[in-house]
């Protein structure tokens, strides 16, 4: 038995428990469960594969073209008619389907991950600020803020009408007054005629070089500006603005809008990721605001105020870290959802440019030949996207169970 | 003593959708430094929207101060706009809250929050922070403070999450202390320690303290001074032992009544005040009490009464029949 030296421990140390972190708690429980395991390691699989083919395994897909090895089943020992192994088979062009499965993660992956970045940076930043300014009171730079990119944005109409972009600094301007003289005749009439005015005046004026039509279309618009500027605008307005637009976004059926802004944007693997990101916002926005304003009135946040922090502060440190888990949740669901929007525009010949490997593009060019019997042509790929979203959300339900601070011991 | 709050003519407003709500009517007082003022009250009577005021943290909307002036350290509170708040709260002002179990986040260590409280207002590095932090937790009274510091919330128990609720609120050394309901959520044996705590804390550090509850006991214990609070109003406020033995409001009387007592005799029923404190959306025109008071004459139904000094001690009472009370004598 080792010798304890009374002088060298403190009562205390006996009673103290080791130190656990939220996160390494968390990681504890998550590798525990056997189906959070699995899905781990799919997507550790999936991702490690495409990543190393990527940077290890060179694959040129516009060279790749073989018209003597079209539609080869699947083989493993090598003959005089094919003289390579194809574990997968080969498609149409008799290029090999396990090495463009294995490429194609790259570009369905990506797709994947970038467009949920898009929608999490846009969707939670939108949920966080309109979550929190709802009760908050504003400071006089957050206030500015507000008013300044209100002024600005609905600047654009005015500037694009008259096609000058330096009215977008006047309106900007006017926001940014109408924010710093808040008590200016406060609860006055006086102040929607002074601020409307002044927004006339401020687009009206330089339509006047343009034309006189354009000139009262812009003084009214600047008009109009000038009475919502007059208002006190406050977080609860933001958040209103902000949730309508959501809705809006979230009235046209995803694969619809995706398809529409790909349309407009023009084919690519690039626009898909932003038209998959985009259409994912606003699911992103609403629960980042619904979790906010579940912890919102919680009072270690009222805590936190009353000790006299910061909005910056309390939105990243206190806010953020309490809200993490649901999104981290959602995050991943949505990696799986956002790779199955990205096949479902390569079907539609809408992602990935062919020739290159992409899952759904691939599935787009050989379901035609299922009726020949060319079964592998279809089921690998298919199975690639099956597989990746089922680990997606096999890691997703894990997550929430290990995220879960009700089960913490 | 000299002043330190001055609070004149409050009024808080809630616009709901079933309509305003008066949750503070007027109210006006004075607290010195150094004094421990017990604002008492049943639930939904004003007693913490009225501190909340006073930190500015009311969330707006649906909520409002449409009316009064808070003087503290010589400047109007409510004049002072958010970025000045934020310099005066957890400084000037602490506030701790009635639910231990939620008021410390729940995603940080324990000595995190309290350094962070401390680097907040305080010009010191990280290490003195935690030095300091770790002094605070032996203050209040929590053994292995240095240790303790690692611990998250769930590693704590309630009464010690309101102990280190205690040092955060005393780390940048506030005047004045607001204390909503601490002890509420508490049993009695850590109720008593954490009194004991506030009065020994009180005596070292000097500082105000307001002490928001609706446990008559607790604030017999340890207040200087008590401000009865019904449906938004205070109806009477005066120094403890007036309140207490020269009770002069039916609703105080009724209160105090309703106290269970040691000599009681078992199987004794508690005595209680019949009826539910008025709608705050539609407060009667009279006074707010009449409805439920024994001592109810007309006059009380159509006018308020006013808050009135009644002896030289600064014991006034909201009540048209106070002198007839006093008379009675109270049982």
């Amino acid at each position: 038995m080792a010798k304890i030296n009374p002088e060298e421990i403190t009562v205390t140390d006996f009673a103290v428990r080791e130190h656990r972190s939220l996160w390494g708690d968390a990681w504890r429980r998550l590798i525990s469960s056997n189906t959070a395991r699995l899905g781990m390691f799919i997507v550790v699989l999936f991702v490690s594969s495409s990543t190393l083919s990527h940077y290890f395994w060179k694959y040129e897909p516009k060279k790749d073209l073989d018209y003597s090895l079209k539609l080869k089943a699947p083989n493993l020992i090598i003959t005089e008619e094919i003289p390579s192994t194809h574990l997968f088979g080969t498609d149409k062009l008799g290029r090999d389907i396990f090495r463009r499965v294995v490429h194609g993660g790259w570009n369905s992956l990506r797709v994947g991950i970038v467009a949920v970045s898009i929608s999490l940076f846009f969707g939670g930043a939108v949920g966080l600020m309109s979550g929190f300014y709802e009760t908050v009171t504003m400071t006089m730079v957050e206030r500015l803020i507000l008013f300044g990119t209100t002024g600005f944005l609905l600047g654009f109409l005015s500037a694009w009408i008259a096609n000058q972009y330096f009215q977008l600094v006047l309106y900007t301007g006017l926001g940014l007054a109408a924010g710093y003289y808040q008590d200016l005749f406060k609860g006055k009439f006086l102040r929607m005629v002074t601020f409307s005015i002044l927004g006339a005046f401020f687009s009206a004026v330089p339509g006047l070089f343009i034309s006189p039509t354009v000139a009262l279309i812009c003084g009214l618009w600047g008009l109009f500006t000038g009475v919502l500027l007059s208002r006190p605008l406050d977080g609860k307005f933001f958040s209103n603005v902000m949730m309508r637009l959501m809705d809006i976004v979230l009235s046209f059926p995803g694969y619809l809008l995706a398809i529409a802004i790909v349309a407009f944007l023009g084919p690519g693997l690039g626009k898909g990721m932003i038209a998959i990101g985009v259409v994912g916002i606003p699911v992103y926005a609403r629960l980042t605001r619904s979790v906010v304003l579940a912890i919102i009135h919680k009072e270690y946040i009222l805590a936190a105020q009353s000790v006299g922090e910061s909005h910056g502060r309390i939105i990243f440190r206190h806010v953020t870290p309490n809200i993490l888990s649901p999104i981290i949740v959602q995050t991943t669901m949505g990696l799986a959802s956002a790779i199955l929007s990205a096949a479902a525009l390569g079907f539609l010949g809408l992602g990935a440019i062919p020739p290159e490997p992409e899952w759904g593009a691939m599935l787009g060019e050989s379901y035609r030949y299922l009726t020949s019997g060319a079964w592998w042509a279809v089921l690998f790929p298919g199975l690639a996207i099956m597989l990746s979203v089922l680990g997606f959300n096999l890691l997703g339900d894990g997550l929430r169970d290990a995220l879960d601070p009700k089960l913490r011991t | 003593m000299n002043p330190i709050l001055e609070i004149k003519n409050l009024k808080t407003r809630f616009y709901t959708q079933d309509g305003v709500v008066k949750a503070v009517n007027d109210v006006s007082y004075t607290m010195s430094s150094g004094e421990i003022l017990g604002v008492v009250g049943e639930s939904g009577c004003g007693k913490s929207v009225h501190a909340l005021s006073m930190m500015q943290l009311i969330p707006d909307p649906p909520g409002k101060i449409t009316n009064g002036e808070i003087w503290f350290d010589g400047r109007d509170l409510l004049t002072l706009n958010e970025d000045q708040m934020q310099k005066v709260r957890g400084r000037d002002i602490a506030m701790i809250f009635q639910d231990p179990m939620t008021s410390l986040n729940p995603v940080f260590t324990v000595g995190f929050q309290i350094v962070e409280a401390l680097l907040l207002h305080n010009d010191m590095t990280k290490e003195e922070a935690k030095e300091r932090a770790s002094d605070l937790l032996n203050l209040v009274g929590i053994p292995g403070a240095k240790q303790r510091l690692n611990d998250y919330p769930h590693q704590f128990s309630g009464g010690m999450r309101q102990r280190a609720m205690i040092a955060m609120g005393l780390s940048c050394e506030p005047r004045l202390l607001i204390a909503d309901e601490p002890t509420t959520a508490l049993d009695v044996t850590i109720q008593a320690q954490i009194i004991d705590l506030v009065k020994k804390l009180q005596d070292e550090l000097g500082m105000a303290i307001m002490w928001i509850t609706h446990d008559l006991g607790v604030v017999a214990e340890l207040a200087h001074t008590i401000n009865v609070m019904y449906a938004g109003s205070i109806i009477e406020t005066g120094k403890i032992r007036n309140i207490y033995k020269q009770t002069r409001h039916p609703y105080t009387i009724g209160l105090l009544g309703s106290l269970p007592r040691l000599d009681d005799s078992p199987g004794t029923e508690l005595v209680s005040i019949p009826g539910l404190p008025p709608d705050l959306v539609a407060l009667p025109e009279g006074c707010p009490f009449a409805a439920r008071c024994g001592y109810r004459i007309d006059q009380c139904l159509t006018e308020k009464p006013p808050l009135v000094e009644i002896d030289g001690e600064n014991h006034s009472v909201a009540c048209w029949r106070w002198e007839e009370i006093a008379g009675m004598g109270t049982k």
